[in-house]
Parts: C-alpha cells; structure tokens; sequence
C-alpha cells in the first residue's frame, strides 16, 4: 500500500507543471450539490470543472461528444477524484460521439468544490458585471474574443468582450477598427495535431465585424489569416481568436 | 393509496359534471357585441379570467375583430378571448357542428390539411379539429427581408406526406414556389407585454445578432412566434392578414396600429379551479389571475428561490387539499431536480451536458414561463426519437415527416448529428441552421386550462401529457402524486 502510494506520489510530481492536450469523453460525476466533470487520459482522471451558470468562465463539456482537453496540471489535491488542470481551455468536438456517454452516481467521498450556485434556483440576484473599464482606456486598444477549438460560436463571456470594444469605439468616435481573425493548431501530447478547419479564420472575422456593425459602430474593417497558426502544446488555445482594434 | 385513487377518481366525475355547464363564447368576425373591461369564461378546470386592461371594447369595426382578406377570418377567429386568446381543439370541434365546418376557421388555405384536399369533408381537417393545427406554409429556402435566399446548411427531403401537401405539385417542396408545409398551434394574443420584453443586441443563445424591430429599431426579443420569424406585433400582424386572412391587399397603417393596442393591453389567467377555489389571494402566490399579469413589470429573471416565476405559494402549504396540492406542483417546477440533457440551446450555451437543474431553469421568466432569453429551444417533441410520434413505423401519425441532412461543410445537429427526422424542423426553417433542427420557441403557460391541446404541435391532449412528456424526456422519474400536484398547479396559470 505504501509502495503504491509513493508510486503515485512520483509519477505526480513528474507530472507537476505538465502541459497536457488530449481528445477524450467527458465524465459526468454527479455529487450531493453540482457534477463535475472529469476525462480520462493515459490511465489517470482530471478534472475539468463543475456545472455553474453561463455567467463562469468555464463551461462544461458534453456527454455524446468528445472533449478536446488543454491544460496544464495544477499541484494541489485531486478535486471531484481528478487532477485538476490550470490554465484550462476545453473544446466540445462538433461531431457527435454516443459512446462518449458515462455520468456516474454520487459517491461517499467524492465531493464537489463550493458552487457559487446548486443544482436548484438562484439564491441571489446575478452578480451584476464589473463595470467596464473602459472608462479608464485612452487611445488605440485592442480587444480579443477566444474561442474553442473549429468553433465560431460567440460565448456569453465573448459577448461582453463585443460590447466592450463597441462601447470603446463609440465612445471616441474611432477613426477604424480593424477586426482580424486567427484559426489555430492544437499539439497534441500524444504528438498528434489538430489544424482547425479552413475558413474558420474569415468566419470569425466576419461574424465579429456583423456584430460591432449592428452594436452601431462604423468604420469597421474585416481581415483574416487563412493559415492556421502553429501549435506548440502549450499557448494553442488562445491563438484562436479575434482581435478588435480601436483606433482613434 | 385508496385515498390517492379517490382524490384522483372523485374530481373527475366532478369535472365530468361541471363540462356540461360550460359557458364559453365564440366570438364571430364582425360581431358587435361590445367586449367587457374584465369577462369571465368557463374551462374544464374552472374559470378563466380576461382583462380588457384599456376598458371595454367594441368590435364594430375594429380589425381585430373585422374580416380584412378575402376568406372571411379576421384576427379573433384565431385569437378567442374565451379561449385564452387561442382556440381549443374542443372549441374548434364545436365550431364545425355548429357551422356544418363553414366557419371561415376551416378556411382551404391553412384550416384544413391541405387546400387541395376536399373541403367539405371533416377529415380534411382533422389536424386542426383534433389537435388544434394550423398550416403554416414557410417558402423553401427561406429568405432574407430583401428577398435574396438565404443560405442553407442542409437539405430537406419529404418521408412521410399523409396530408398531401408537402408532395403536392401545387403546394409541396418540389412546386413551382418550393414551400414545406408544418403544423402548429395559435399562440395566445394576451400577455404580450412579457413575450416582447426583453430584446437584447447579441442573443445570447447563436452569439449573433437579434432580429429587429423595422419601427423602431431596436433589437426584439424574438419570443412571439414559434420559430421567431416575426420581429414584432406590427409584422407578425401584416403576416397574418396577408396569409391566414387571404388579404389582397395590405392593412392600412392604422388598423395595424389599431390590432397592435389591442392585443397589447389584453391580460388572460386562470381567476378559479373548480376545486381549489378562487386562485387571487391577497395572501398566496402573487402571478395568480390577469390583474397580476397587468400590473407587474415584464423582463423579470424568476429563476431564483426569493422572487420564483410564478410567486411563492407557501401560505398555500397549510390550507385546503388542492392549494396544498397546487403549492406542492410549484415547488416540483421550481426546484424538483433532474438530468437536463440532449437539449439544443440549453446544455449547448455554456452549462454543459447533462446538467443538473430544474424547470425553472429553461422556463425563468416571471409571470409566463418562457425564456427570458430567445428561447428557441430544441426539447425533443419534433425530432426522432424523442418526437411525440409515431412511436414506431406502423404507429400511424398525421403529421409530415421530414429528413434533413447536414451538408459536410456544416456543423451538426448538436445531438442527432447529420441526419435528423422531424415532424417540423422549427426554427430552422428560417435561419436555414443544422442545429436549430427542432428549435421550437418556448410558449407562455398562461391560461393553459382554456387552449389544449398543447405543444406546438397539438400533441399533448391535455395537461398530464405536457407532463409525462417531460418525464419520459428526462428520465424524472416523477411519482403519480406529483405529476398529480404538477397538473393542479398548471392547471391554476
């Protein structure tokens, strides 16, 4: 038992700092508040998050797909049975995956971390959000929109990003703002790699122009990279993004 | 366990007993008996009330009450006051006894199956005789404002066409003007207020922007019609004279306006249950009866424990067997916990899949029930194999069945993937999206007792099948007490 212990002691401190990138199927761990959600590689479990509300930076993966998984191993105990990974950015895989289909009863033991919010109604109103900083931003800026992996999709947090640059840009009366998008490749650590399919880049662009055109700011230009930026196994997931630059 | 079957079998003879002295009123295109400040109406669970919240009305002349097409329907034929500003498949049966079904409800172009099919002949009406369904005929690609097609993710093929229509040469998919043909229920004209409120910029739900108001400009809130293709009352009230009106000619601006304050102002709930008792209670729950709907502010978030979507029934808790039984369903709706899962726009949005939530949850907005968000939502009653029918091949359906295929270049249907059957791709058939396949936007759950059946698809006869429908759904393993509570207390909305 004490051999196994130390087994496990080692191989977690060679794991200490660990960048990881790897495709599995998500785990759903019920508990007595909210799931976690966990994924299996090479043979140990990590953990990815908890359910919280749309408002949380991280949003859960889904059962019936796979779940595109960059992070790095953060020391500390396991949390809900998993290694816990930080940074962390997860990607739902588009395709749909009916074996990707384990939730798992709540066990004795196995314990979420504190919620802001249960598996119940609200307790109290939405936080109301940080008032925008923008009141204290002079001169060019530049805003960034990230995205997971071959996804277009403008998350609520990417959302108020949008809203930021907008506001920026009608506050100054910007003389341009140039909108660029970027798609990404994801090394693997198995060393595989994920290139992010063609055209994702203008598609990104464009939508995000559509946005700031219809949030009423003018002089917006659209540009893109069609090649997918390398991948490094380390800073893939936010080179997947937009760029919203102010200019005055 | 004998005392569970005799409070289920005792008010069912009584409600039995009680149907037989409705009063219910059908108002007729062009009738001139003037519309009081607050009526009550008959239902099969009690009495519904409806507020004239601008005083009394008078139809003469009205256009909400005056045929302006060429089919002899005008807005309430559609829109009944008695009828929780809907239609009932009850009072649409009714109808067609009463007028040997030359009511102009039953009109060729949207009241029957299919206007090609013979129209003195009940069959050929029966979609809307027996669940309540109109034809909503939707050109094929969909288009933009400007009239350019918009593009398509996928494409769409007729499986199964047993009213006729979707193969028709004439009125099908493949005629000279390429039309799919869905059937869905009215939504009620009432408590509009809460339906429009809450127009954000960017829906929160595609990242992309909201329709707007051509009026005004503001960004709407795209919760009025069941696939979100009207922006506005203006618009969807245009759409509706011009196509289920038959108009030749468009409404002048005034009678727009006109059907627009009307529809505005008008508030319709459940005032009593036949066994509960009046459900206005100064001391009870505080979204109970139209009052309430007219005087509390719409854009209200409920899903929380301290101000919940429909009030707090508490004081419910200790009074008689129906409003304990009534406080017990809306605690089961606000915080009975379940797998939330499988369901586009909801676990697609950043909560995750499955989470663990409640109704609440998706129907969070205060007074109504719907989304507060843009609230198409694909809950699985249109799509195989969580569609409401047929349960197999040989179980035969009245409803088209439509197989849509992704092209490769498309994202996928969130958890159908590339090939999906239906009985009506929703929303899709306007945004022209893969995973909009089945979206249907959430409907308000007030005066529900007046309008069954339910679903926009008429398929749930009456309010326990709105209820195993969620259970078998997702997987709640609801007990028979507490479906039992849940119906008492939709019942009472």
């Amino acid at each position: 038992m004490r051999a196994a212990f130390c087994v496990w002691l080692f191989a977690a401190a060679v794991a200490a700092a660990q960048d990881l990138s790897f495709v599995a199927c998500p785990i759903v761990r019920d508990t007595k508040t909210v799931p976690c959600f966990l994924a299996e590689y090479q043979g140990e479990t990590y953990f990815l998050g908890i359910q919280q509300d749309i408002t949380a930076a991280f949003h859960p993966p889904q059962l019936k797909h796979e779940v595109l998984v960059e992070g790095r191993i953060k020391e500390g105990p396991r949390v809900c049975g998993g290694i816990p990974l930080a940074p962390l950015s997860i990607s739902v895989v588009k395709e749909v995956n009916p074996a990707c289909n384990t939730l798992l009863p709540a066990e004795p033991g196995i314990e979420a971390p504190p919620a802001p919010r249960g598996a119940g109604p609200s307790s109290h109103p939405l936080a109301e959000p940080a008032p925008p900083a923008n009141e204290t931003l002079t001169g060019r800026q530049e805003f960034t929109v990230r995205y997971a992996f071959n996804d277009d999709y403008v998350e609520f947090g990417s959302i108020a990003v949008v809203r930021r640059a907008a506001a920026y840009a009608t506050k100054i009366g910007a003389s341009a703002v140039k909108v660029t998008g970027y798609c990404a490749t994801t090394l693997l650590s198995n060393g595989g790699r994920l290139v992010e399919k063609a055209g994702l880049a203008e598609k990104r662009a464009q939508d995000i122009a559509t946005l700031l055109r219809g949030s009423g700011v003018a002089a917006v230009t659209a540009d893109w990279n069609k090649d997918a930026e390398p991948g490094d196994g380390k800073t893939d997931a936010s080179r997947r993004r937009v760029t919203i630059e102010v200019i005055p | 366990m004998h005392r569970l079957l005799l409070a289920i079998a005792l008010p069912l003879t009584l409600a039995a007993q009680y149907n037989a002295n409705l009063r219910s009123i059908w108002i007729e295109p062009g009738g001139k008996e003037r519309l009081p400040a607050f009526d009550l109406f008959d239902n099969a669970l009690g009495k519904l009330g409806v507020i004239q919240a601008s005083g009394p009305v008078d139809p003469a002349g009205h256009p909400f009450f005056t045929p302006l097409g060429t089919n002899g329907r005008a807005c309430v034929n559609c829109h009944q006051p008695g009828w929780g500003m809907s239609v009932s498949a009850e009072s649409l049966q009714d109808r067609w006894r009463s007028t040997s079904g030359k009511d102009p409800v039953f009109a060729a172009f949207d009241g029957s199956n299919c206007p090609a099919l013979p129209q003195d002949l009940e069959k050929s009406h029966s979609l809307l005789l027996h669940r309540g369904l109109f034809r909503i005929p939707l050109s094929w690609p969909p288009r933009n404002a400007d009239g350019s097609p918009k593009p398509v993710e996928f494409s769409i093929e007729v499986v199964s066409d047993p009213t006729g229509c979707n193969l028709s040469p004439k009125y099908g998919l493949k005629s000279g003007q390429p039309t799919v043909s869905v059937y869905r229920r009215p939504r009620p004209a009432a408590n509009l207020k809460y339906v429009v409120a809450g127009g954000q910029n960017i829906v929160l739900k595609t990242g992309m922007l909201a329709d707007r108001d051509p009026d005004t400009g503001r960004p709407v809130s795209m919760n009025l019609m069941s696939d979100a293709r009207e922006p506005s009352l203006m618009t969807q009230a245009m759409s509706a004279i011009m196509g289920h009106e038959e108009a030749r000619e468009a409404p002048s601006r005034q009678q727009l306006d006109a059907i627009v304050a009307y529809e505005s102002q008008i508030y319709a709930a459940q005032v009593e249950h036949i066994f509960a008792g009046p459900v206005v209670d100064p001391e009870g729950p505080f979204a109970l009866g139209p009052v309430a709907l007219r005087d509390r502010r719409p854009g209200v978030l409920g899903d929380n424990d301290y101000d919940p979507v429909f009030g707090q029934f508490k004081s419910w808790k200790s009074q008689d067997y129906y409003r304990r039984s009534i406080a017990r369903g809306a605690d089961i709706f606000m915080f009975r916990q379940f797998w939330l899962r499988d369901t586009t726009h909801i676990n697609t949005i950043g909560l995750g899949n499955p989470m663990k939530r409640t109704c609440a949850t998706c129907h969070n907005a205060q007074m109504t029930g719907q989304d507060l968000s843009a609230g198409w939502v694909d809950v699985g009653t249109t799509n195989y194999p969580t569609w409401t029918e047929p349960a197999t091949w040989s179980e035969s359906s009245e409803l088209p069945v439509f197989k849509i295929t992704c092209k490769p270049e498309a994202d996928p249907h969130p958890y159908l993937g590339r090939v999906i059957y239906t009985t009506d791709p929703g929303r899709a058939l306007i945004s022209g999206r893969c995973v909009d396949v089945g979206s249907i936007v959430m409907q308000q759950f007030r005066g529900l007792a007046s309008r069954a059946p339910y679903f926009a698809n008429g398929s749930a006869k009456d309010l326990r099948e709105v209820v195993d429908y969620y259970d078998r759904r997702f997987d709640m393993k609801l007990t028979e007490a507490e479906k039992y509570d849940l119906v008492n207390f939709l019942g009472v909305l």
